[in-house]
């Protein structure tokens, strides 16, 4: 049987700016640890989020480089999770009203040009760095608050060079634009990869596996090509493929299973708060 | 006893003639604090008070606030000051930054003397929830009545008299309710006016700062002092016209009382003494109507902003893990830490909140409770503007009694006639509560809540108000 490969892309990319996406600290985090972090990025009680210019003409000026719909307010939401690279308790992002929508950008594989579909850009805040020695996490905030715009695409991408071409065309969108470095290797510029197979002249989406962190666009050909196999092997065997999240480390061994989404955990701890409380 | 009691007015008079110091008020000030019964202190500041009073040697004539002496809810932060929102999740928590209310009254050299307690992170309305107990109300038999939440220890600690003002904060009626039962003047200004940078949020669109003091011209001059746009609160508001009327008066001005809220009105005094108010402003030229109000808006009141508060407090307290800051318990994993954390420093009523807001606000319910809440709220508040199109201010009794006492049992909380108020923080209107008669020694407060950004017509009318009533710079507690 052939397979169609289905491929959807969300972009983490950091953009320029002096200070962070909600506080006047400076978003430099290459400093010394915990050196540009302010009152608000700790979320001190009493603290409140003011929204970054800067962050929000760079959003505006990818979503018009990506042909996307404006919207003409501007809307955050809070998305609420506990983890200890999370300060505030919630990031500050735009779950229901993007900043962009609906837009496309033509890439080239092979001098044949192709139409991906985008749907949303929407900016957010980064979290904190996290750097765990045995028993020890050190947490690091001056990435905490920094600006991120997050690009999601359709899954309209069929093949891993069609990915390639895809980042490496908003790599050069956001460096000519001078709305982000774009490297990847320093993390400025972040891919996670949802990938399903499906039988040809099948409609219906298979069951999709997210490779999450790639640093280089060429681990990012490299994850799907393997990831495309490994489900092949799968599915001629007729297992059925579970929704995971993998994370990928960089030599491209080991794809981890599921790292644990810490959304689900909110609802846990309440949990254990009131049977401690009434243990 | 020769200072306290007195209003900022007269303080402030006795300044400039010469005949006191800021430092002997504070001292007095202090005096009276420590022997107080009615637990209304956190943390306080003898020390720093003292030593600020004491640098202000050179009187400002034009400057009412200077060297008065002020309390400070406690979710309210101020740098170097212990401030714990009267939740023992927040002991020993030091804000490395004043709130922005705090740094204009510190401007205006007024004296900061301790922070308040308050229904823990202002969840609540009667004052009993806070860590350290229950905060009294100055008026009645000693330690036998509630003075109402959640900003109770600043009602309380003013009707005593010892401080001419406090500042607290309004997120359903957490002012305007405790200054009825305190026989206090409680403004929340429009939404906006004065910045919230500092103030523990519990629900940022409905929190407001405001003021209690014993007069209504008083709470204009705080209001004067403290309004205007702050870089640190994207909410504040700037460039709004500094509306004010020279020589106000009641000729003209169109008051509505929502007939259905009146209806519910069972205390026989309550209604005498509103009529006889009604009576009075009429024959002052006010025109007031009793107007009609949607009954299925007023009973979807109290469910909205509970469910509202409750999704919002839920999200605004989750940054309290320990892990950042804060009163941290051990434990294996960061999961550990922060269920510990939360598990022992809030108290079982605020995990009951949380905990309905954590659920209103699932995937699954959001649709159902908080959407739709908010859809509710917005109805409320188009109701609400309807009628203030036609009128100055809506006039309602602000509490259907007096101060209940501790033992009673609470009432049920969803009574329109008890939480009518929280319209005001839907539309972000200005409202305020004035005292308008004793019932046994026992003080009641009427409301009055304007239109987004006319809080001066507001304040005019209730001065109108305070002059027909003639109950100004009322306190309890200082009979000695």
């Amino acid at each position: 049987m052939k397979y169609e490969v289905i491929i959807g892309l969300e972009i983490h990319i950091e953009t320029k700016t002096n200070t962070k996406m909600f506080s006047s600290a400076s978003s430099l985090f290459d400093a010394p640890a915990n050196s540009n972090v302010s009152v608000v990025d700790m979320a001190f009680p009493g603290t409140l989020p003011t929204v970054n210019k800067k962050a929000v003409q760079n959003a505006i000026m990818l979503g018009h480089a990506l042909n996307m719909e404006i919207d003409d307010e501007l809307h955050f939401d809070r998305k609420n999770y506990f983890y200890s690279d999370l300060p505030k308790g919630y990031q500050i992002t735009q779950q229901r009203r993007p900043i962009g929508s609906n837009g496309y950008l033509d890439i080239y594989v092979n001098d044949t040009k192709k139409r991906i579909r985008i749907e949303r850009i929407h900016m957010e805040e980064d979290t904190a760095k996290q750097i765990h020695l045995g028993e020890v996490t050190l947490i690091d905030y001056n990435r905490a608050g920094n600006p991120l715009v997050e690009l999601v695409t359709e899954p309209d991408l069929r093949s891993a060079d069609e990915a390639m071409a895809f980042v490496e065309a908003v790599r050069e969108i956001v460096t000519f634009l001078e709305i982000s470095d774009g490297k990847m290797e320093e993390g400025s510029l972040r891919c996670d990869v949802n990938i399903s197979l499906r039988p040809v002249g099948v409609s219906k989406f298979g069951n999709k596996v997210e490779i999450k962190n790639m640093n280089s666009i060429s681990n990012i050909g490299k994850a799907i090509e393997t990831e495309i196999k490994r489900q092949v092997n799968y599915l001629i065997k007729g297992l059925k493929l579970k929704v995971r999240h993998g994370g990928m480390t960089m030599p491209l061994k080991i794809q981890l299973q599921c790292v644990k989404k810490m959304k689900a955990l909110i609802i846990d701890i309440f949990l254990k708060e009131i049977f401690y409380q009434f243990l | 006893m020769r200072y306290l009691g007195l209003t900022m007015t007269e303080l402030h008079e006795l300044y400039v003639s010469g005949k006191a110091t800021p430092l002997d008020v504070v001292n007095e000030v202090i005096e009276a604090l420590t022997k107080d019964k009615n637990n209304i202190l956190e943390k306080t500041m003898y020390d720093e008070a003292r030593s600020m009073a004491q640098s202000l040697t050179k009187v400002e004539k034009d400057n009412l606030l200077w060297g008065i002496p002020f309390l400070v809810k406690d979710n309210i932060a101020m740098k170097g000051i212990e401030t714990t929102g009267s939740s023992n999740i927040l002991n020993g928590f030091i804000p490395l930054c004043n709130a922005e209310v705090i740094d204009k009254l510190l401007a205006a050299k007024a004296i900061p003397v301790a922070k308040t307690t308050l229904d823990e992170f202002g969840m609540g309305g009667r004052g009993e929830t806070g860590h350290k107990g229950i905060t009294y109300n100055p008026y009645g038999k000693e330690r036998t009545r509630i003075v109402g939440g959640s900003s109770s220890g600043s009602a309380s600690g003013v009707a005593s008299g010892y401080v001419p003002f406090a500042v607290g904060s309004d997120t359903g009626d957490s002012i305007r309710k405790p200054a009825s039962f305190a026989g206090l003047v409680g403004f929340k200004p429009t939404w906006g006016e004065i910045s919230r940078f500092g103030l523990f949020a519990f629900m940022p669109t409905l929190d407001h700062v405001g003021f209690f003091t014993r007069s209504v011209s008083e709470a204009r001059v705080l209001f004067e002092k403290t309004r205007g746009y702050d870089k640190k609160d994207a909410t504040s508001v700037m460039n709004v016209p500094f509306k004010t009327e020279k020589d106000a008066t009641l000729k003209g001005k169109k008051v509505a009382v929502l007939e259905p809220i009146f209806a519910l009105m069972k205390n026989k005094l309550l209604i005498k003494e509103f009529h006889n108010l009604v009576d009075k402003l009429r024959q002052a030229g006010a025109v007031v109507d009793f107007v009609p109000f949607d009954k299925d808006l007023l009973a979807a009141i109290f469910p909205t902003y509970f469910i509202l508060s409750c999704a919002e407090a839920n999200v605004s307290n989750a940054c309290l893990t320990g892990i950042g800051f804060g009163n941290k318990e051990e434990g294996a994993s960061y999961e550990e830490i922060v269920a510990n954390t939360r598990g022992k420093g809030f108290s079982s009523r605020i995990k009951y909140r949380l905990m309905l807001g954590q659920y209103a606000l699932k995937k699954e319910n959001r649709n159902e409770y908080y959407d739709r809440a908010q859809k509710a709220r917005r109805l409320i508040v188009e109701a609400v503007d309807k009628v203030l199109e036609n009128y100055d201010v809506i006039m309602l009794p602000a509490a259907p009694n007096h101060a209940p006492t501790v033992d009673k049992q609470s009432e049920p909380h969803s009574e329109i006639e008890n939480n009518f108020m929280a319209i005001a923080n839907f539309g972000g209107n200005p409202s305020l509560t004035l005292p308008y008669f004793l019932d046994e020694g026992l003080p009641l407060g009427v409301n009055l809540t304007g239109k987004p950004f006319d809080d001066f017509n507001v304040l005019n009318i209730a001065l109108k108000i305070e002059e027909i009533t003639g109950l100004y710079n009322l306190h309890a507690g200082l009979k000695s």
